[in-house]
């Protein structure tokens, strides 16, 4: 298979507070694939994630996505390049204050002129495409509501929605069930597996729980403290393995 | 196991941008030091000497002997204690050698002649790689952050200075207090001179009201036209007056001069500006230098508090809409406006409000409007006019507040956003500061 991502090398040194976030990280990621990132807090799961849209500038190191360097792209390569890589986040990020339709259109801003967009005019087709994303996680009734006012697990179907926008080839996701119940963060995983296998999207997501990592992912890439400590799949992962990644006082729990 | 780490991490090359901020701060604790002392000196010689000597008594003594013992006595209070500047900012002192016995009492003394004169104050630029400043690094110490030296048990004048102040400052203040006494009984024995005041007010002039409601219209339309030039100005100027906006070496060069000229804008009042643009823009143009005087000050406080707004923004949703491919345009379009324009709206009106009040004040040097017209009236002791005056300019502000408040109110519970009573809060301090402070 071909490779969507080849990251060689990355470095990320945090200058305020002197952290070494990511220590000489490679590793590719194939199309289609699904990634699973596990790693303690702070071990630089989103420090990985956000080095890949450049929300993060790499200290050093190339990361290659779709045969095109975004290390060294422009300003204006860098925007085209994130259209195609779509990213959820732990705590949502809508724009609390806007309507759940335009957190989703804002999906879209990529794409269409800027001129337009700046006094809130979308094309007729690009609010339908909303209204069609919306109805894809199933909250269409909520469109004209105010961000704010949905539960968590909605807020992160409408950004599962504003990803979908984009249509995009790889999607990232740093956390994206850490802050629902466990019965939602099994809803919400199962979009993010129905767009990986309907929609050909490669999904890299950071998780918090092995027990989630066992049941979505397909392959498994551990980091602590900034390095990979374990590259393989979710089988491969025992007791020993187990407590490298999480230190030797862990225990495994299982999220139902 | 060993860890190879990435070259430069960590690295012994000198780090200036770290040691330029840790600089700052020692500056910032010994200048707090310096403060506190000189308050103290200042509240204990006017309290020691009779009042009919004044405030003014700690100038007996030439500024810079008062500046060099004060200096030494902070030097003295951080190498033996714990000083205010120290507490308030986290400091610890660490001996990082033998520190017992007579030596280390010498070595705390050298450090505090030291502290004064040392290139804390001229040399930022003499640190090694880790920062350690040359009064510290000669005398055996280092100013650790609070959190990570352990305290040993601390005898009690490192732990009572806190007390002792608050108990000379209370002693300064009765002290102050039975030497003014004389001049708050006056305020209620010699009343009568009011007399003829009284006998005019009691009498207004309702002829003056027809050309008083003109001049209030003129000082309306002042208010109105310099809240909204300031608008227009200091929206686009509160994004490089934001610091989570300027990032970057020019991004944090333009902050720091935005922000500096504001301050000085912002500590000139605008009556001030009024009297230097009367004479620039000529006298029969007052109304004019009226409106660019309370511009100017607009511009400084509407800067001001939008960037703060615009500092305390949530990241999150800008960091996602730039994940989207969105330009830096629509990033402020979609994830930037959405969380700011509420409360810009509400600061507008306040300080419509204030120019409100202002624009009569700034009439009174001569900016035009009814403010002058009152002033000419009591300069001449024509208290029947001045009284209408004064009812028209209150029932003008008494309509602008109430309906400022209202207007704010709906915008503010207009949403369910709950990070939004924390600026309700702040705006209403603000305001009561403003209107009882010190403004004027
Ligand atoms: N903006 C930042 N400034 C300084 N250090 C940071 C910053 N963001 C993250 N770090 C540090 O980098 C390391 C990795 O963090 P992060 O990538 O957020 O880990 P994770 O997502 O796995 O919890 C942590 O030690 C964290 O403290
Ligand atoms: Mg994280």
């Amino acid at each position: 298979m071909e490779d969507l991502i080849r990251i060689e090398n990355l470095v990320k040194i945090y200058e305020r507070g002197e952290v070494l976030a990511l220590n000489d990280v490679s590793t590719t990621v194939q199309k289609g694939e699904f990634l699973v990132l596990l790693g303690l807090s702070g071990s630089g799961k989103s420090t990985l994630l956000r080095c890949i849209n450049r929300l993060i500038e790499p200290t050093a190191g190339t990361i290659v996505f779709d045969g095109k360097d975004v290390t060294k792209a422009s300003s204006r390569q860098l925007r085209h390049l994130r259209r195609r890589m779509a990213m959820i986040f732990q705590q949502f990020n809508l724009v609390k204050r806007s309507s759940v339709l335009t957190n989703v259109l804002s999906g879209r801003l990529g794409y269409v002129n800027p001129a337009a967009s700046a006094i809130h005019k979308f094309a007729k087709q690009d609010i339908a495409d909303a209204m069609a994303c919306l109805e894809r996680v199933g909250i269409p009734e909520q469109a004209y509501k105010r961000a704010d006012e949905l539960s968590g697990g909605q807020q992160q179907r409408v950004g599962i929605a504003r990803a979908l926008m984009q249509q995009p080839d790889l999607l990232m996701a740093d956390e994206p069930v850490s802050a629902l119940d466990p019965a939602t963060a099994h809803s919400i995983m199962q979009y993010l597996e129905q767009m990986n296998q309907e929609d050909d999207v490669t999904v890299v997501t950071s998780l918090h729980f092995l027990s989630l990592a066992r049941r979505y992912g397909a392959r498994i890439l551990a980091l602590k403290d900034g390095e990979i400590v374990f590259e393989g799949s979710p089988a491969e992962i025992d007791k020993v393995k187990f407590k490298e990644i999480y230190g030797e006082d862990a225990e495994e729990v299982e999220v139902r | 196991m060993t860890k190879t780490y990435h070259a430069g991490f960590m690295s012994d090359k000198p780090n200036w941008g770290q040691a330029l901020k840790l600089w700052r701060r020692d500056v910032l604790v010994f200048l707090t030091d310096v403060a506190c002392l000189a308050g103290l000196w200042m509240l204990i010689t006017y309290a020691a000497i009779s009042p009919d000597r004044g405030v003014l008594v700690f100038l007996t003594v030439p500024w810079w002997l008062m500046l060099l013992v004060v200096a030494v006595l902070a030097g003295l209070w951080q190498s033996f204690g714990l000083s205010s500047g120290m507490k308030l900012l986290g400091r610890r002192l660490k001996a990082t050698q033998d520190a017992s016995g007579a030596a280390a009492f010498a070595r705390r003394l050298f450090r505090a002649l030291l502290l004064p004169f040392s290139p804390l104050l001229v040399l930022p630029v003499l640190v090694t790689a880790r920062y350690v400043p040359i009064h510290d690094r000669w005398s055996g110490f280092e100013t650790q952050s609070a959190t990570e030296v352990v305290d040993p048990k601390s005898p009690w004048y490192r732990r009572s200075w806190a007390v002792a102040i608050a108990l000379l400052a209370l002693t300064a203040f009765a002290v102050s207090v039975i030497f003014t006494r004389v001049n708050l009984v006056k305020l209620f024995t010699e009343f009568d001179n009011t007399a003829n005041i009284r006998a005019q007010i009691a009498n207004p002039n309702w002829g003056v009201l027809f050309e008083g409601g003109q001049l209030l219209l003129v000082t309306l339309f002042m208010a109105f036209m310099a809240t909204l030039f300031g608008i227009i100005v200091a929206v686009p100027l509160s994004f490089v007056a934001a610091r989570n906006l300027t990032q970057g070496l020019v991004g944090r060069a333009v902050y720091t001069i935005v922000r500096g000229i504001l301050s000085i804008l912002r500590s000139i009042q605008p009556f001030i500006w009024v009297i230097v643009l009367i004479v620039w823009v000529k006298a029969g143009n007052a109304p004019m230098a009226g409106v660019i005087a309370l511009f100017i000050h607009s511009v400084a406080d509407l800067t001001k508090l939008y960037a703060e707004r615009l500092e305390s923004i949530d990241p999150g949703p800008v960091e996602a809409i730039r994940a989207t491919g969105a330009s830096q345009s629509q990033v402020i379009m979609y994830g930037i406006i959405p969380q700011i324009i509420n409360p810009y709206m509400s600061f507008t009106i306040y300080r419509w409000d204030i120019n409100v009040r202002m624009s009569t004040i700034v009439g009174m040097v001569g900016g035009g409007g009814i403010g002058q017209r009152l002033l000419q009236e009591m300069r001449v002791s024509d208290y029947s006019d001045a009284v209408v005056l004064m009812m028209l300019i209150m029932v003008a502000v008494w309509a602008m507040d109430t309906l400022s408040a209202r207007l704010r109110e709906r915008i503010e519970t207009g949403s369910s956003n709950p990070a939004l009573p924390s600026y309700a809060l702040k705006l209403k301090t603000e305001i009561s500061n403003r209107t009882f402070g010190s403004r004027w």
